[in-house]
Order: structure tokens, then sequence, then C-alpha cells
């Protein structure tokens, strides 16, 4: 199932179609045909054990891999090919997993790089000025290296800077990677926060309880292909999502529907017969 | 007492011109982990041009600055273009120590064959004026150099720091798939960063035709001075350069007063090896990365 219904019921126009896409570095393939699609405004969350292709779906869309086969449109137009700052021009902001901030400049300079294809001036600085009212820290914390802040406060400003492009789409991958729970917290609240401003999400998350909390969509990956999608809520509930993919759960001894973290992991692992979970 | 001070000044304005030099060498290595063995060949025909400049149309070196830095900043940018860009990736750093090698050569080799190999120098009305200072003699060439050296600093520094240009260096140096998914040209980075790195040859090359002989093979002695004076800073720290030029300069010529000239020349290399004995980074690198 590929066609995501609102929550309100109506059927949107979608943002990201993902068709198709096979992909991977030199003659290796991670994607094996991965079909995703987003509609404007939602958040979803793509889920799935490591070396699943989770990364690699996001640089095939924001252009630092090309696609070896099939098509990613954006709102109906085919930018399969399109190098990552063409991405950018039409709204489209990676945030890789390892830190982006440029951790000899202030908060502040990191923040005019966000700018750095605007020309325009003012309208730069109108939009630090929103992103702000977002994030405070942007402000509080404007004259300090950004190799000096914490993990949390890093992700903030990176989040910050994404909003200064006025993104159609943004792509997260490991937001809350090596983070500590209180910083985790603060990066999956933004999260909602944008998603509340009506920002469209594609999140790459490994902690996927929280990943799919945060998010309206979830999509779960497994070894290059996408095994089963659906709204987030569903998955969060669904038991099967939550013996293979969600791992530890709240209980403290393993019941029936959820074996411990290792079990589940080893489930992962080796492939299982429980591909058709719908 | 009256010679050590007299040698410290003398070695101040000197380290301020090896500063301005080094400068742009340690600024190509940020930008692109190039060592740019042929940033002496570049000092040294910028002399020649000022040299032309001088006999030919009466321009003054200080003033002839204002027409080879743009001069310099376009044939490093067109060079980086030709021959760096092509690199691969993987061994663009080994590689580039050849043919930036190879580009020194190229031209030395045009210089031999346009000015010949004869010793030239730049002789204006001041170039043995000198002032006194409270007992203190300064040579007019190199406090006008020295002066040149730090307001030219201090405009790379003001580029680097506060200008949209300068972001993007800095930015690529410290995180280039950052810099690259904000939307700067990484490839266009380069070319105008090695531009901006030649530049600096220009006025220095000016300053060092008046202070000193030259002819097209004196870029060797000159680069391996450079080379010192960017490895003892922190390969990539722009600060860096600018104290180990002032700091070899002083030493070198403290050298020459107490002991003799020959130790001068030597004091150099001992500076060097014994700083990197006690930090291999130098005194301002970082172990893995440069910084600007």
């Amino acid at each position: 199932m590929t066609t995501a219904i609102n929550a309100d019921g109506q059927r949107k126009p979608p943002l990201l179609e993902i068709d198709d896409v096979v992909a991977g570095y030199g003659a290796g393939v991670i994607l094996k045909g991965v079909k995703l699609v987003l509609h404007r405004g939602d958040v979803m969350c793509l889920i799935g054990p490591n070396g699943a292709g989770k990364s690699t779906v996001l640089k095939t869309v924001s252009g630092l891999l090309r696609p070896k086969d099939g098509a990613v449109r954006l709102e109906g137009e085919d930018v399969t090919t399109e190098a990552p700052k063409a991405k950018l021009r039409r709204g489209v902001v990676h945030v890789p997993q390892e830190r982006s901030l440029f951790p000899g400049m202030t908060v502040w300079d990191n923040l005019l790089m966000g700018g750095y294809l605007m020309r325009n001036n003012k309208i730069l600085h109108a939009r630090i000025d929103e992103a702000a009212q977002m994030f405070p820290i942007i402000t509080s914390r404007r004259s300090a290296h950004a190799g000096s802040l914490s993990g949390g406060e890093q992700k903030q400003v990176e989040l910050a800077r994404t909003l200064l492009f006025d993104p159609k789409l943004i792509l997260l991958d490991e937001p809350s990677i090596g983070l500590d729970p209180k910083s985790r917290r603060l990066v999956f609240d933004a999260i909602r926060s944008l998603a509340a401003a009506g920002r469209t999400i594609l999140l790459v998350e490994q902690n996927a309880r929280s990943g799919l909390a945060a998010s309206d969509q979830g999509a779960v990956l497994e070894s290059g292909l996408v095994r089963l999608t659906g709204p987030a809520a569903h998955l969060l509930g669904d038991p099967e999502v939550a013996r293979l993919y969600l791992g530890a759960s709240q209980h403290a001894r393993p019941s029936n529907n959820a074996p411990a973290l290792s079990s589940a992991l080893a489930a992962v692992a080796a492939p299982t017969p429980q591909e058709e979970l719908t | 007492m009256h010679a050590l001070i007299q040698g410290l000044i003398l070695g101040v304005l000197t380290g301020g011109v090896y500063a301005l030099m080094a400068s742009g060498q340690t600024l190509i290595f940020g930008i692109m982990k190039v060592v740019n063995l042929a940033q002496g060949a570049f000092v040294i025909a910028s002399a020649y041009l000022a040299f032309t400049l001088f006999t030919r149309f009466g321009i003054d070196p200080f003033l002839a600055v204002l027409i080879t830095t743009p001069l310099m900043f376009c044939i490093g940018a067109a060079g980086q273009w030709l021959f760096l860009r092509p690199l691969r990736r993987e061994n663009a750093a080994e590689l580039s120590l050849l043919v930036t090698f190879a580009l020194a050569l190229l031209i030395e080799g045009i210089l031999s064959v346009t000015y010949s190999t004869t010793y030239r120098s730049i002789n204006t009305g001041y170039a043995n004026k000198s002032f006194e200072v409270a007992g203190y003699t300064v040579s007019a060439v190199r406090l006008y150099g020295f002066l040149l050296s730090i307001a030219l600093l201090g405009l790379l520094y003001g580029v680097l720091q506060k200008t949209r240009f300068g972001r993007a260096i800095r930015a690529t140096v410290q995180n280039p798939q950052s810099a690259a998914l904000l939307g700067v040209d990484a490839t266009r980075v380069q070319a105008y960063g090695f531009g901006l790195g030649i530049s600096t040859a220009a006025a220095s090359g000016s300053i060092f035709g008046l202070l000193y002989p030259f002819q097209s093979g004196s870029h060797y002695d000159l680069i391996s001075r450079l080379l010192s004076v960017v490895v003892l800073g922190g390969l990539g720290s722009i600060g860096g350069a600018v104290l180990a030029g002032i700091a070899i300069g002083v030493v070198s010529s403290v050298a020459a007063v107490l002991w003799s000239p020959t130790w001068s020349e030597m004091s150099f290399f001992v500076v060097l090896l014994l700083v990197l004995l006690v930090r291999p980074q130098g005194m301002f690198g970082r172990v893995e990365r440069g910084a600007v």
C-alpha cells in the first residue's frame, strides 16, 4: 500500500514519490526497488534493521546518491538525476546523521551558511527570526561556537537551519543518534513542532518507537525493500511490528508478543517469513 | 643588547612578510589538503612582474600590488581549474604534490626563458633609506613591507570572517559534505580559494624583490622556508602561520646577531624540528582537520 490517507480522510497530491528505486555504492546494490509516497504535511518515519538502506533512501532523495534505476518525483516532476544543489533549490533539505554544523563557526555564522543560496538578506533575517521562535537557542547562543554546544543543542540549531530554506521536504537521518535522553526528548519535541507547523518530513530513526510516535506515517524497510507502510499509530499498535522492529518493549519480562531486544534483533537479522504483515 | 634588539626588530619585520606568504599556502592546504609546492615560484614570478612594472613603466613595487594581486588571483584560480581539479579525489593529495611541483618547474622555466637566469633586484629611490628610532635603524623597505603584509593579512582575515565567500571557505574546510548540502559549490570554492592563496604571493613578491636579489631558481630556497613556517604553525591554521612566520623571522635574525649568519639559515629548521618533537601537529594545528 503506497497511497496514504490523511487523518482527515482527504487524499492530498503526493509531494514525494519514490518509484522502484534501485541504488547502491559502486557495484553493490542496497535499495532493490523501493516504493514510497509521501504527502504534503505528513511526517513519515522509516524504520528497519541496520543495513536495511534507510539512510540510502534519504540520499537518493536529496541527490547525494544517484539511483541506478527507478525514479524520484517531487510534486510529479522527475528529479531522479538532480544534484543536491538543484534539490535544495526545490526545497529539499537533508540533515545527515553526522553532525552537520561547522564546529569552528559561531551559531550565527552557521545560520548564515544555511542561507548561502539566498541572495536576499532581508528574507534570510526574517526567516532566522521565524526559526528563533521555534528554536530560541539560535538567538540565546548566537555567538557561541557550534562545537561548544551539547549534542541536543547542535541538533536544534541544525533543525533551525533547515527552516531557513522554507523547506518543502525535510529529510532527517537519525536525528536522535548519540544523544542523551533529555536531548533526545528535545529533538522529538522539535520534530513534533515542525509537524504541527505543517512541514513535510521524511525521518529515519533507529529509535523506532519514538520516531513513529512523532510521525503520521510509518514504513518498514528491510533488505532494501519496503515491507510495510501505514499510519504510524497503526504500526506502533501492530504486535508483529512491535516484535520484529520496535525491539525492547516496556515489559520487563518477555511475553509472547514482546520478546527481548536480542531475540527481536536476531529475528530481524535472519530473513523471516513475516513479510506480509498486513 | 643593542644588537639583540636591532635583530629583534629586523626579525619581526621580515617575519611579517613570511607570514603573508605562508598564510596563502596554509589557506590552500586548509581548503583542499594540497601542499602547494609552487607557492615560492608564484612569489618569485610576482617579484619579476613587479620588476618589469618598475623598470618598464616606472610603477612603484608597492603600487604594483594593485595590479599583481588580482592577476595572481586569476592565475591561481585558472591553475587550480586546469591542473588540480581533474585529479581523482582518492589520490588527489599525493598527486597534487607532483602537480604543484611541476607547476613550480613550469613557472621557473618560463621565467628563465623570459628574464634569463641572472640575478635581478628592484632598486627604488628608497631602497637604501632607513629611519632612526631611539637609536635603532629601521629600513624603509622592510617597514613598508611589514605594514603592507599586516594590512593584507587583516584583509584576508576580513574576507574569511565577514564575507559570504569567506564563510563558504571556512565551512568547506570544517565540514565539506555539510557545506555541499547547503549549496556550496566545492569546485568553485576550491578554485577561488586557490586563487586567494596564490594572490598573497603578489605582495610578498614585490617585497621580496625589494629586499633581496632574485632569479628564477630562487623559489627552491623560498619554498623550503615557507613549508617550515606552515608546518610550524600547524597545517591549515592561518593564525599559526602568522605567528610561526614572525617567530622564525625573529629566531633567524637573532641567531645571525648572536652567532653568525650561517646559523641564521639553519635556525629555521632547528626551530621546526624542536617544535615538532613536542607538538607533531605544529603550534596551532589540529590533529585531524585543518582550521581556518
